[in-house]
């Protein structure tokens, strides 16, 4: 507030500020805002893909009719354990691995690296490779159990719902733990020694140092990462619809809206109905973030 | 540098002018190995018989539901391009309304020499919607080799399907029986053989939901039955798809397969455990019902013109020239696939090439399409999910046949 009035500068600064966010409100408005606005104008109404010009007007009726369809339902219910257990042993693993890797240690930097492979693998790929390693005639799983003797007939992974979401969610697991490690380290790092300096110096144990100073330390980051995986985790589609297609009840909403929208909308009037899908996964997205935002007292600002 | 200029200038003119007299037409083709290469080879050709049309080949994913969506895609938005499309055989009626009847392109002469069931399937309210490019059908694949160790004949009937497989299998401690029981379209083209070897059907000459009768109740019985009372087919069955029987079977692993004829190139490949050991034939017939018969689910891809496009007569020439006899017998030599066109199967090239067409020639002739509609893709969800259900156990036999018929009333408003 020490800036004199005639300084040319700091005259204009709202001017100057409008001006740069000007352009990156204007793509988001393109980008995000027009094709949810576009969406949620299509959920009012009944039309196919096909028949554009046979569209009745629905009012919220496709809103209602979500919830008194048994597949919706059940979709989100698997939606919410795949995203409950995976995300729960992510973060998890995520803290232990990145209390490891902060601390000093030989080649730190080359174990580092290799922790990260996983999340840099195209999920397509890792999805098919896993695939093949649950294989029941081929898989390296199968033949490993098999020559530990722990089973003696293989195990089909993928084709029962006792075992096919949680041979999914593994997969999810080992494929982003390291975005969770990376996030976490990154929290651990800005953590001052002083901190555990004065910890130790009022006696405190390893168990009370990490309680006390750590935890609270990297509950902001621990937020963040857990926002950025849940919200990831609720539309998970690209895993299921490699591994089983939704079979064996693992199908998820983004697999469900997929299929309503192309296969079904296509052709018959269920094109806003997919469009009302696509809005609800959208609130109840939203209403996680909210939701984890007010929890974790992380402030946006 | 006067006269590289002028020439530069020259050369210009002659470029943007040419570049107007050509019409570029953009088609969708198959993306992986022999397939696409043949293809380039043919485009190749047909660009130096008409220098004015350019084609533009794109590439498309390998999954037919997967193509599907781009199809979707494209023509939803309206879009002049691609010209020519790469349809499946049960895309035709849901695509119908996009797509240029070609019958006033075509004489009745012309149309004669196509394969009469490929022609009816792509044939949807008195309009030809596409031109049948190759046909396929489900085959029995055999080890003759083994067969011919414990004296057994290629079965006629499942039931002697399964005693072979349930002899051969313990004996040599391998599978009996692999094919395609994942939850996706290929089990609808199992499922769909069974039932018409059973004399049964899904929909009626009227298209009435008949789902619910014995015949059809037997067929996902015996399916049932193969895994998990005679136990010829792996449990892991319920989640291959062609690829995932083909290694098997091709690793030496498995007595008998249900598979595409695409298969036949790749068993006799120098680095196949069965080359050489393999035979095919048509698959069992049931018993115990009138009208059993041998059945094979009709496949094959088929060509059609997008209605936005702004070339249709240079698309009808390309279309005209690629199921041009000689073109599919290139194609049936080169990568494998059964041509459309009739003559093309006594070829004597094309037979010293694929013997299988000579002896599967009966085959392709009798294959049985899907059920043709509009909603088929959802018609065949409905299949495939109760199907799978049904042989994971998470249904009886039972319940799948009534939750199939029900959704599929429910979804023809029946």
């Amino acid at each position: 507030m020490s800036k004199t009035r005639s300084d040319p500068l700091h005259k204009s600064d709202p001017v100057y500020a409008l001006m740069f966010i000007i352009p990156s409100i204007v793509v988001i408005a393109i980008i995000a805002f027009w094709p949810l606005a576009q969406t949620f104008y299509n959920s009012l109404y009944n039309s196919a893909l096909m028949f554009p010009q046979n569209k009745t007007f629905a009012g919220l009726s496709n809103y209602i009719k979500l919830w008194q369809d048994p597949r919706f339902v059940n979709d989100l219910w698997n939606t919410v354990r795949f995203t409950g257990w995976s995300v729960g042993i992510e973060t998890i693993l995520g803290i232990l691995v990145a209390l490891m890797l902060n601390k000093k240690f030989k080649l730190r930097g080359l174990v580092r690296a290799a922790v990260l492979v996983p999340w840099a693998i195209p999920t397509v790929v890792s999805s098919e490779m896993w695939r093949w390693m649950y294989n029941d005639n081929y898989g390296v799983i199968n033949s490993i159990l098999m020559s530990l003797h722990i089973i003696k007939q293989p195990i089909v992974f993928l084709a029962f719902p006792s075992t096919a979401m949680p041979s999914i969610i593994s997969v999810d697991v080992w494929k982003t733990t390291p975005f969770m490690v990376l996030l976490i380290l990154a929290g651990l790092q800005m953590i001052p020694d002083e901190l555990y300096e004065a910890a130790r110096i009022d006696g405190a144990n390893a168990w009370q140092r990490f309680w006390s100073v750590t935890l609270p330390m990297i509950r902001p980051t621990i937020g963040i990462a857990l926002i950025f995986r849940s919200l990831d985790a609720m539309r998970v589609f690209d895993i299921v619809y490699i591994m089983t297609k939704g079979a064996a009840n693992t199908e998820t909403l983004s697999v469900y809206n997929q299929w309503t929208l192309f296969t079904r909308g296509f052709i018959t009037p269920y094109f806003g109905y997919g469009s009302a899908m696509s809005v609800m996964i959208f609130l109840i997205i939203g209403v996680l973030a909210i939701f984890y935002v007010r929890m974790m007292k992380i402030r946006l600002d | 540098m006067k006269r590289s200029l002028i020439l530069m200038v020259v050369l210009m003119t002659v470029i943007v002018i040419s570049s107007f007299a050509t019409v570029t037409i953009v088609m969708t083709a198959g993306a992986v190995g022999a397939e696409l290469q043949v293809l380039q080879t043919q485009i190749k050709e047909f660009m130096q018989q008409n220098p004015g049309i350019k084609v533009v080949l794109m590439p498309m994913p390998n999954s037919t539901t997967d193509r599907y969506n781009l199809d979707v895609t494209y023509l939803s938005a309206q879009m002049p391009e691609p010209d020519v499309l790469f349809l499946d055989t049960i895309d035709p009626p849901a695509f119908a309304d996009f797509l240029v009847n070609l019958k006033p392109y075509y004489t009745d002469q012309e149309l004669a020499q196509f394969f009469q069931g490929a022609i009816n399937n792509d044939t949807y309210n008195g309009r030809l919607v596409a031109i049948p490019w190759f046909v396929d059908a489900g085959i029995l694949y055999y080890r003759a080799d083994l067969l011919q160790k414990y004296g057994f004949q290629p079965p006629t009937t499942w039931d002697q399907l399964i005693q072979e497989a349930q002899v051969i299998s313990q004996k040599e401690k391998i599978q009996g029986f692999v094919w395609q029981g994942a939850a996706y379209e290929g089990l609808t083209c199992d499922f769909m053989e069974y039932v018409h070897s059973y004399g049964g059907n899904i929909l009626d000459e009227n298209g009435k939901v008949v789902s619910d009768t014995p015949q059809v109740k037997t067929a996902l019985q015996t399916m049932y039955d193969m895994i998990y009372k005679y136990k010829i087919s792996p449990v892991g069955v319920t989640t291959y798809q062609e690829e995932d029987a083909r290694h098997i079977f091709q690793n030496g692993d498995a007595v008998f397969m249900r598979n595409w004829p695409y298969c036949w190139p790749l068993l006799q490949a120098t680095d196949s455990a069965v080359r050489g050991k393999v035979g095919v034939e048509v698959l069992p017939e049931g018993t115990g019902f009138p009208g059993v018969h041998h059945s094979a689910t009709l496949g094959g891809w088929e060509l059609a013109i997008n209605k936005y496009s702004e070339h249709i007569p240079e698309a009808v020439k390309l279309i005209k020239f690629l199921t041009s006899p000689q073109q599919e017998a290139y194609k049936a030599i080169n990568a494998g696939q059964a041509p459309s066109v009739l003559s093309v199967f006594s070829d004597p090239a094309v037979i010293q090439a694929v013997p299988l067409f000579k002896s599967l020639y009966n085959v392709f002739m009798n294959a049985e399409p899907r059920p043709k509609s509009p909603v088929y893709s959802q018609m065949s969800q409905i299949i495939y999910d109760n199907v799978n259900a049904a042989l994971t156990k998470q249904e009886t036999v039972d319940q799948a046949i009534v939750n199939m018929t029900s959704q599929l009333k429910q979804l023809l408003g029946q």
